[in-house]
């Protein structure tokens, strides 16, 4: 990837030289910063990325959102974020893997009183729901949803066999029959949900507990829905 | 009988690769489809057998046809045609027009997409204010912005998508583009990577495109194109604006320079594979 990096720089680099002057672009849109007229073709495809992200108006970055602040707020990276973008198409390497899921274990929560399974019949509305976080056009209202914004679980998951769920993660079709319920089972499968990079660095999975996307009992819900031997998943 | 045989395989070869490679601009926007399926056998361009039987009767078309009287039409406080805009391959030339596009237009020193180039005619030549409602409103089958984008994107059905790289500008773009396409962000750490690098992955009972994958990619970025579902026509930057919704990221402004630098990469993506114009989606 580095490689590619200074290859990309170079031929921008050497163009720009070759066309000497007058390919100056002036970063103003609309409402944006009126700064000095900044030169596209002379950043890396990174700086100029970040520049189009933060420095241009090109997103609606003053919005507020659901978990307070503003929506600028969700452009920024943070570490596990920047190291998994930096792979591309390219599988975990051991550095990054060892970083990533070390990152991920030290921001593990778990909540007073210990992992308990909840409602299976709440977990299984709350992973089939979508509904939550969304902003822009318009912003999801979680006053509007009884359980919460919910997991999306059945986005990526096949769960049970009565909904379609998605394959972009494996499928969880009896999950809790297939592994039991067992202390370590359960602690291994709150990790997962909290923050999958723990054991799956890199995973595409979102960090529903990390990122503040699921509360407790929220997790406790989907848990039973995994776990419990009444839910559907496990029929 | 042998030397029959061999004066007659290259012709027949001749035939067969000409009829493979060229005849998509002669093809329906179906029977591209079609071709694109028979050729790949892709779980995503074939999910939808009954997307692909109403297909020849798309309502884009019918908006399409209004796009092409307002096109036609004077307007506007300077009561002029969009005869005179260049879309890229000179004043009024829509042929190929879109397949070319986003690209670097010298009169504004930007890289342009469709929909930025419409209002920056309808604008300086036209003279409408850029708050007036045929300008401001980009999204629905009954604005002028969707007749107007669905007919002249319609008049490159078939083409190879074509976006030029030749300026710098447009590889600065194009490259700062596919930085953001593997950027995660966000409460649910989503890049466009998270569901668009793999084949035959599924949302629920959709199946996503693979951007490495030319031959979905093309009708992956086929808009405007009719959304069943929705009944309306959407555009390229609706598209966009649905992803980055889903993504949980901020809302993005249309024709901003981050848009153009998302639609230079995906378009330059289906380099070469034939565009389905106005296409139909779930």
């Amino acid at each position: 990837m580095l490689k590619k990096i200074s290859g990309t720089a170079a031929v921008a680099a050497l163009t720009t030289m070759v066309l000497a002057a007058g390919l100056l672009h002036a970063a103003a849109q609309g409402d944006a910063d009126k700064a000095d007229a900044v030169d596209y073709t002379s950043m890396t495809p990174e700086a100029l990325a970040e520049h189009l992200i933060f420095k241009t108006g090109s997103f609606k970055t003053d919005q507020p959102v659901q978990e307070g602040g503003v929506a600028g707020k969700r452009l920024e990276q943070d570490e596990t974020q920047r190291l998994c973008s930096a792979l591309r198409d390219q599988p975990v390497d051991g550095d990054t893997a060892g970083k990533v899921s070390a990152l991920a274990r030290a921001s593990i929560k778990y909540p007073e009183g210990g992992i308990k399974l909840g409602d299976w019949k709440v977990g299984r509305e709350l992973a089939w729901s979508g509904f939550g976080y969304r902003v822009g056009h318009r912003n999801d209202d979680h006053s509007q949803a009884a359980n919460g914004p919910g997991g999306n679980c059945y986005n990526c998951h096949q769960l049970a066999t009565d909904r379609t769920g998605g394959s972009i993660g494996p499928a969880l079709s009896g999950y809790g029959k297939l592994r039991g319920s067992g202390e370590a089972m359960l602690k291994y499968t709150y990790d997962v949900i909290y923050n999958a990079h723990a054991f799956f660095p890199c995973t595409k999975m979102p960090r529903m507990g990390a990122n503040g996307v699921l509360s407790d009992e929220q997790i406790s819900h989907i848990m039973a829905y995994l776990f419990d031997p009444e839910s559907p998943v496990n029929k | 009988m042998f030397r029959k045989i061999v004066l007659t395989l290259p012709l027949a070869m001749a035939i067969g690769h000409a009829g493979a490679a060229e005849n998509y601009t002669e093809m329906a926007q179906d029977e591209i489809l079609r071709a694109l399926i028979d050729k790949t056998g892709s779980a995503y361009l074939g999910q939808s057998p009954q997307n692909l039987q109403m297909m020849p009767d798309n309502p884009a078309y019918w908006v399409a046809e209004d796009g092409a009287e307002l096109f036609n039409t004077a307007r506007g406080p300077n009561k002029v045609t969009l005869e005179e805009c260049d879309f890229g391959k000179g004043p009024g030339v829509l042929e190929g027009a879109y397949v070319e596009l986003p690209r670097y237009f010298e009169d504004t020193g930007k890289v342009m997409d469709l929909e930025s180039r419409l209002v920056h005619c309808m604008t300086t030549l036209q003279g409408f204010d850029k708050d007036d409602p045929a300008v401001n409103k980009r999204h629905g089958s009954d604005s002028d912005m969707m007749k107007l984008q669905t007919y002249i994107a319609m008049q490159s059905n078939g083409m190879a998508w074509n976006p030029p790289m030749s300026h710098p500008l447009e590889k600065a773009m194009r490259d700062a583009g596919e930085v953001m396409f593997y950027r995660r962000s966000g409460p649910m750490d989503f890049s466009c990577q998270s569901c668009h690098t793999e084949t035959g992955k599924r949302i629920r009972a959709s199946t996503l495109p693979n951007i490495h994958e030319p031959e979905e990619w093309s009708k992956a970025i086929s808009w405007p194109a009719e959304r069943a579902g929705q009944q309306n026509v959407r555009s390229t930057e609706h598209r966009l604006r649905g992803c980055l919704w889903q993504m949980r990221h901020p809302g993005i402004v249309p024709g901003s320079d981050a848009s153009i630098a998302l639609i230079s990469f995906w378009t330059d993506a289906a380099r070469g594979q034939p565009a389905i114009l106005p296409d139909l989606k779930r």
